[in-house]
């Protein structure tokens, strides 16, 4: 058994409304799995359909080797579960919430919560009623890990929570991991699983676009490229730029001579693909200044959301695995001087 | 800690402010009413009153027993006030025991926990059975301390009847509103369903007494079943208090059922 969660031609209907057409996909033991998709798409209720809170139309569900549908108690109990609107009672601390929680899933590790509330900077004595939204995450987050569960499954786990939270979060997702543990997470927004995800599913309108390594994701992404040379007719810069294969969306112009050495050209353009072709070829040229940002992962994955191909010049698609993928990013990152 | 019966438990618990309301009211209730009974009933004014009213209402409001102890108990407290205050506490904790649950969007993160369906279903409605059991065992106790001061003249063992059987009318219109709140996952619908056997076994009642041509509506009413031969007169009809019970445990039965089959909280 080294598959977590095994879901095969998943398809939910509400009514004559389908929701869900056929999902495929199957996550690993021991690895964070994320699933993106614009709200709608169907995250939640294949989130719902794994802890068998709604039953499937047709296909079939296999979570940590049982069917959800007939394994009862035993199974829930391995889970640790936490929805994507997060509904707390009102007139109760957080404390006596998680203590109810525990009794009906448990054993909690004796002062487990305590320590898991210190991290994440919640006071689990207040009044759940004046809790932010922000430390209401907290509570759902503190009751799906406190139990030390097999599997996570995590719907929109860091809507709400500020940048700190959600770095303590991301350790205690690697922690789990490391522990043996598998964490089904799904956002709306890339950059969240891009941090914490081994692979990532896009869900679109009830169906998989695709499964894909985050790192595949990054080679199909789109950067900006922006730098300034000096020395190199503007004509020239643009036929450079035109040779790098995966570049495109060139604009070259040059700078009036007040406040610039003379012959400052400007060049902006859009790279996708690998980054060392493009680094040989501005290697000749007398750079004053070079960014190269960050691949918006977001943008490749709303080209994939759209249906149409990922970016122009580029061949391989999201799906395809890169060996070098990995090793661009430093590459970009060693030049890239100033941000603006 | 392995706990016994969580659901069951956090369920009382989280009520003892509406059961402590719902106790203060019916306390209320019974210490206006009662102690007035030797003002009112044994009182030739208030006789000649009520006969001065039309035969219609006074059948309808159960007033023509109103001269004796018991028939004046019968008829303000268990068939009047008592009745609706114990119907609006037991509907209101009916309705929402599962559907208000799935409607507030609790219900989910308790299903997916470690219970089954059935059981929360199961323990909730015994949170609601003991709750109503809790509040007639205040009622019988506040009326068992009355008898003497009010001069009722109330025999125990027939207090004790009625008694069980205002708890059994209670709960059946508790149980229906748990039932239809567990078919539909909406409180609101809960709640119609209670308030509407509560509200037509009244009104069935009423229009019954007034002609044999309409008492053929005295069958469909609960609240006649359990009142219809005034049980603090006479004694309870035990046929009707286990009919009234046992319809009560087929509806938890039907509302688990549904709850098993149904996807939650879409």
């Amino acid at each position: 058994m080294t598959q977590a969660i095994v879901v095969e031609g998943l398809r939910k209907k509400f009514g004559h409304r389908e929701v869900l057409h056929g999902l495929d996909f199957a996550v690993e033991r021991g690895t964070v799995f994320g699933v993106i998709g614009p709200n709608g798409a169907g995250k939640t209720t294949t989130m719902r359909c794994l802890l068998d809170i709604i039953r499937p139309s047709a296909g079939s569900i296999a979570v940590l080797g049982e069917d959800p549908r007939r394994a009862g108690t035993g199974l829930r109990r391995r889970i640790g579960y936490l929805p994507g609107e997060l509904h707390l009672e009102n007139r109760t601390t957080g404390r006596r919430m998680l203590e109810h929680f525990e009794a009906i899933s448990g054993p909690v590790q004796p002062g487990y919560i305590d320590q898991l509330a210190e991290r994440l900077d919640l006071d689990l004595d207040r009044q759940s009623r004046k809790l932010s939204k922000g430390n209401k995450q907290k509570l759902g987050l503190l009751q799906a890990f406190m139990h030390q569960p097999e599997l996570l499954v995590l719907d929109e786990p860091t809507s709400g929570l500020d940048p700190l939270v959600q770095q303590v979060f991301h350790a205690m997702v690697r922690e789990a991991v490391d522990g043996g543990a598998t964490v089904f997470l799904s956002s709306h927004v890339l950059s969240e699983v891009q941090q914490a995800a081994d692979a990532v599913a896009i869900l679109r309108d009830g169906e998989i676009v695709t499964v894909s390594t985050v790192e595949a994701l990054r080679t199909a992404a789109v950067r900006q490229l922006r730098f300034t040379s000096t020395g190199t007719e503007a004509p020239d810069v643009g036929a450079l730029l035109g040779r790098v294969p995966g570049v495109a969306n060139i604009a070259v112009r040059e700078l009036p001579a007040d406040g610039h050495a003379a012959g400052t050209v400007e060049a902006t353009a859009t790279l996708s693909g690998h980054v060392q072709p493009l680094v040989q070829e501005l290697a000749r040229l007398n750079l004053t200044d070079l960014v190269l940002e960050e691949p918006d992962l977001e943008e490749a994955v709303l080209t994939l959301y759209t249906g149409t191909s990922p970016a122009p010049g580029h061949g391989e698609g999201p799906g395809s695995n890169n060996a070098s993928g990995s090793g661009s990013r430093p590459a970009a990152r060693k030049e890239g001087a100033h941000r603006a | 800690m392995p706990k016994i019966l969580p659901l069951f438990t956090k369920a009382l618990t989280d009520s003892w402010r509406s059961t402590l309301a719902w106790a203060l009211g019916l306390t209320a209730a019974i210490m206006l009413y009662l102690p007035l009974y030797p003002s009112i009933g044994g009182n030739s004014q208030m006789q000649d009153l009520i006969n001065a009213l039309p035969p219609e209402m006074t059948k309808a409001l159960n007033y023509d027993q109103i001269a004796t102890g018991p028939g004046y108990t019968q008829a303000t407290l268990f068939g009047l006030i008592g009745f609706l205050l114990m119907s609006m506490a037991s509907v209101g904790w009916g309705a929402a025991a599962v559907g208000g649950d799935e409607e507030s969007g609790l219900l989910e993160l308790t299903l997916a926990h470690s219970v089954t369906r059935v059981q929360v279903v199961l323990e909730r409605a015994f949170a609601l059975i003991v709750r109503t059991v809790v509040l007639s065992a205040l009622v019988f106790l506040l009326v068992l301390v009355l008898n003497r001061p009010s001069e009722l003249g109330i025999d125990v063992g027939h207090l004790f009847g009625a008694v069980v059987l205002f708890a059994a009318l209670a709960l059946l219109s508790g149980t229906a509103a748990l039932c239809a709140g567990a078919l539909t996952g909406r409180k609101v619908y809960g709640i119609a369903a209670g308030a509407a056997v509560a509200v037509l076994g009244y009104v069935f009642n009423a229009v019954g007494r007034q002609s044999p041509d309409v008492d053929w509506l005295l069958n469909l009413s609960p609240y006649h079943w359990a009142y219809g031969n005034s049980p603090v007169t006479n004694g309870a009809d035990w046929g009707a208090a286990w009919g009234l019970l046992g319809i009560s445990a087929a509806l938890i039965a039907v509302g688990a059922a549904a709850l098993q089959r149904r996807d939650v909280g879409v």
